[in-house]
């Protein structure tokens, strides 16, 4: 046996250097000023202060999660019903709609957004029907709606096929269970599925949140070089000015509220799992 | 369930699977397009295809995005599988660590990530390329694999290895008898899943990867500013390649079922899938791979690495040049001197760089570069005198001049009245009336410039009270204008006449304007900025001698000609200046092409530290500003 776990030693040594070394040294850069180098620096909190002494970088910050939260939102009203609706097909018809949403996924996301270029720009199909209902708008690139139409574009299929697995998964005698005990249809929903499908939900909204906060491509092909988010200050920190420390600062907090948000979202669905089973005994 | 019923649920589907697939289909459509735009479709045509494959860049990318996928596939899948194996026997304790240590690419912000790469390979000077690019999909692929096989081990009876080995069979036996055939479909499932990151990345590739390398998504994100159909051409090809291995991935089992006995399939369905996709794409890689060949030439099998502006070389300069010296040329391309200076900076090497003026001199005055080799270089006489013995290079000691022109306002002359223009000059910019129809350009240099000639002040003032005034000035644009902050996105834009007003170089306004001739250029009275681009070696270049002589090559009439006539920038040398605007000439009668020389106000940047931190960072905030304006 203790063979098999010499397995794993090539391994640990490579993760040390290629996943956790990265994350050391991104933290290192963030509190050392530019010029330090790994044998002589000084620490400073500096580049933190500076982020949240400046409101135009609050600002950007709170943009990036409010558009995210959107995104979310609108992912999670359209994919639930779209999972469900799914989920109650017949099997032949539900693997071929599952494929049907898996397939776009497997198209190079740039490729996608690059896409929508063409179809929003001035002239483009989708912004000449807009301008007939609504003729006074003559923009559709370069807003932020086109940038939440991207997103919701890109994370929609992770939403939906979370949330699809997890009702599958469901036992169906369970909604029999419901009706049989005097439930209506919107009862049974609203107390048996609905709670059964909230891991789904969970791993959904991580999936669509989590990179749509950080997306610095979507912004920067549909929002244009005036639309900033989080993830475009990385970016141009890092490629245009150079600023590898402030920029790294900017890395560590973002991670930072990442962590924290998910670690919230897992401790709700824990409680909610927890109370679930003291119904169910 | 219940046939025919809940018609909304039908609706929303088939939205939802409309939204997919509509710029999907519209893309593959436009694939097809003889005219260049991507709105209005003008006839059948394959020339995108075509140009697809006869651009390197693209077919290059290609080959790099499925090596890449196809080898951090194998890999990541072996190695995963065995340490998931590894793993599973191990102590909880360090089960446990290693389970969060393998969260972290999966949990964290991909750019947080990418940036952990990009700063790891710089600290300890790998040389970003190839090698980086695989070495970081293999690390993100391997968390994914481990998380897919794992389950499979733990639903393993845990003696069943022991069994074996008490029966006779060694641990590797054990192993590849026992325990991986048991654990297949979790192998299987990693695999799709390292493959489909793989093709699909962009952000960590686009951190950790230089020397020329691309992905396919590096280069449509460098390729989007301006229209350019062969990446629908490219995208089409993936499309086609994906669904069809998706196809086939989703069908033999199918057929195989009807085949065999159900006993024999069990086995079978499970390798299928991963033989087809790896067969898929190994042969897609050996086709990419045929492509290359070679003769014997004075230069044979050497590399020039050139890194100069996106869309800054002529149709066919590289292709001729690599067919004269035998050479190969890997084209790498910046947005901004800026961008060109960090990698630089870092270390990286090129043969050739094609900076500006002022940058030019930071990079002399910081001893980047080295000095040319008189006796080597030929074409300098060919030049007009304009751009010679700058400020920045006097003598021209370090760097041969290669376009050159002026910064200034292109309008649509059925928009704006000149009458504006005139007495407004750049102030034109904080016009009301022109609010919502303005696009500023993304450089700070210029931008600064811009505000700084509207108050009448040089463009090279150190007084930081002056820079003030043009931060505010620019604050003053982007909070009342609601203009659009672009960089090659403006040509083919202002070529399409979408917005009446924009700030452009002149080489640029040359394209436009001979696009589309409703269109003007207006250089306002207070002066520009004279910029010229030149051709220098950088100090760490491996090979200065095919330097020199590709830049001969550029400086030469030929190849001076295609490169001034297909990209519209004004030529350094001055016959092929004169030709392009004389009669007859592709450019007769634009007076964008013609830099003025008249203007005693112009000027030519000058490299200073202090002002150009103050102004990088100024420029920063004013983007930041435009972004929290709206």
């Amino acid at each position: 046996m203790k063979k098999f776990s010499q397995l794993a030693i090539p391994y640990i040594i490579w993760a040390v250097i290629m996943l956790v070394l990265p994350m050391a040294l991104i933290a290192f850069y963030s509190i050392t000023q530019p010029g330090n180098s790994i044998f002589s620096f000084s620490v400073t909190l500096e580049h933190y202060v500076t982020f949240f002494t400046d409101p135009d970088f609050l600002k950007i910050l709170w943009r990036s999660l409010w558009i995210a939260v959107k995104t979310t939102i609108i992912c999670l009203l359209l994919g639930y019903p779209a999972a469900y609706f799914i989920s109650r097909c017949e099997e032949g018809l539900q693997s071929k709609l599952i494929l049907c949403i898996t397939i776009p996924m497997w198209i190079n996301m740039l490729v996608r957004t690059y896409a929508w270029i063409g179809l929003l720009t001035e002239g483009g199909l989708l912004q000449r029907i807009v301008s007939l209902f609504m003729p006074g708008e003559k923009e559709l690139l370069y807003t932020e709606g086109a940038v939440l139409l991207g997103m919701v574009y890109n994370f929609l299929p992770f939403m939906i096929l979370q949330i699809n697995t997890s009702l599958c998964k469901m036992d169906g005698a369970l909604l029999e269970a419901g009706s049989d005990l005097g439930a209506n249809p919107m009862q049974t929903f609203a107390r048996v599925t609905l709670p059964l499908s909230l891991p789904g939900v969970v791993n959904g909204i991580t999936l669509v949140f989590l990179p749509a906060v950080s997306s610095f491509f979507i912004p920067k092909l549909l929002g244009g070089g005036q639309y900033f988010l989080i993830g475009n200050m990385i970016e141009n920190q890092f490629i245009t000015v150079g600023e590898w420390n402030f920029g790294s600062a900017v890395s560590m907090i973002m991670a930072f509220i990442m962590m924290l948000l998910m670690a919230v979202v897992r401790k709700l669905e824990n409680r909610n799992q927890g109370g679930q089973e003291e119904k169910n005994l | 369930m219940k046939k025919g019923r809940r018609p909304i649920g039908k609706i929303l589907m088939a939205f939802i699977i409309a939204f997919f697939y509509l710029p999907i289909i519209y893309m593959i459509v436009f694939s097809f397009n003889d005219g260049r735009s991507l709105t209005s479709f003008t006839g059948f045509s394959l020339r995108w295809y075509k140009r697809m494959l006869e651009s390197r860049t693209m077919m290059e990318a290609l080959y790099t995005t499925f090596s890449v996928a196809l080898i951090a596939t194998l890999v990541s899948t072996a190695a995963g599988t065995i340490s998931a194996i590894g793993l599973s026997k191990s102590n909880k304790v360090l089960r446990n660590i290693m389970e969060q240590v393998d969260n972290l690419p999966m949990m964290n912000p991909e750019i947080v990530t990418a940036i952990g790469f990009m700063l790891l390979f710089i600290t300890f000077r790998v040389d970003k390329g190839y090698l980086t690019m695989l070495l970081a999909h293999i690390a993100f692929c391997i968390p994914y694999v481990i998380l897919s096989v794992m389950p499979k081990i733990r639903s393993l009876d845990p003696n069943i290895a022991d069994a074996a080995m008490d029966l006779g069979a060694t641990p590797w036996q054990a192993m590849t008898k026992v325990i991986i055939p048991q654990i297949a479909p979790g192998i299987v499932a990693g695999a799709l899943i390292a493959f489909t990151m793989s093709v699909d990345d962009f952000i960590i590739s686009y951190f950790a990867t230089g020397g020329g390398v691309k992905n396919l998504s590096m280069v449509v994100y460098t390729m989007s500013k301006r229209v350019n159909p062969s990446i629908n051409a490219a995208s089409t090809l993936m499309v086609v390649i994906i669904t069809f291995v998706l196809v086939l991935v989703n069908i033999i089992p199918v057929v195989a079922a009807k085949r065999k006995t159900s006993d024999e399939i069990k086995k079978r369905k499970v390798f299928v899938p991963v033989a087809a996709v790896v067969a898929a794409a190994a042969v897609l890689v050996l086709c990419l791979r045929a492509g290359g060949g070679s003769k014997e030439r004075p230069f044979e099998g050497q590399t020039l690495h050139i890194y100069t502006w996106g869309e800054y070389t002529g149709e066919n300069i590289i292709g001729d040049f690599e067919e004269a010296t035998g050479a190969k040329v890997i084209l790498e391309t910046f947005d901004s001197n800026e961008q060109m200076y960090i990698k630089v900076a870092n270390g990286e090497s090129f043969d050739i760089l094609v900076p500006s003026d002022y940058m030019i001199q930071r990079l002399i005055m910081e001893g980047y570069l080295q000095k040319l080799d008189a006796s080597k270089i030929s074409g300098l006489d060919n030049l007009t005198a304009s751009v010679k013995n700058l400020p920045y290079d006097p003598g021209n000691e370090y760097s041969v001049p290669y376009f050159w022109g002026t910064v200034g306002i292109v309008y649509d002359t059925t928009k704006v009245d000149i009458a504006d223009l005139e007495r407004e000059g750049f102030n034109i910019f904080l016009d009301e009336k022109y609010r919502g129809d303005i696009y500023l350009y993304d450089s700070e240099r210029d931008s600064f410039m811009m505000a700084l000639k509207a108050l009448g002040y040089s463009m090279n003032t150190e007084d930081e009270s002056e820079l003030q005034e043009a931060y505010d000035w620019l604050v003053k644009c982007v909070q009342t204008m609601e203009p659009e902050i672009v960089t090659d996105e403006i040509i083919d834009n202002m070529a399409q006449g979408r917005k009446a007003l924009g700030l452009i170089y002149s080489g640029d306004a040359t394209y436009v304007m001979s696009e589309n001739e409703d269109m003007g250029f207006y250089l306002p009275q207070t002066g520009t900025n004279i910029w010229s681009d030149a051709m220098v070696i950088p100090a760490n270049a491996k090979n200065p001698a095919l330097a020199h002589a590709f830049i001969n090559y550029a400086c030469d009439y030929e190849g001076a000609y295609d490169n001034s006539s297909y990209v519209g920038y004004t030529s350094a040398n001055e016959e092929v200046m004169e030709v392009l605007s004389g009669e007859g000439g592709e450019f007769e009668g634009i007076d964008a092409y013609i830099p003025r020389t008249d203007n005693d106000m112009d000027e030519v940047f000058e490299y200073n530290e202090k002002t150009r931190k103050t102004i990088s960072n100024l420029w920063s905030r004013v983007k930041i500003a435009a972004s929290n304006a709206d």
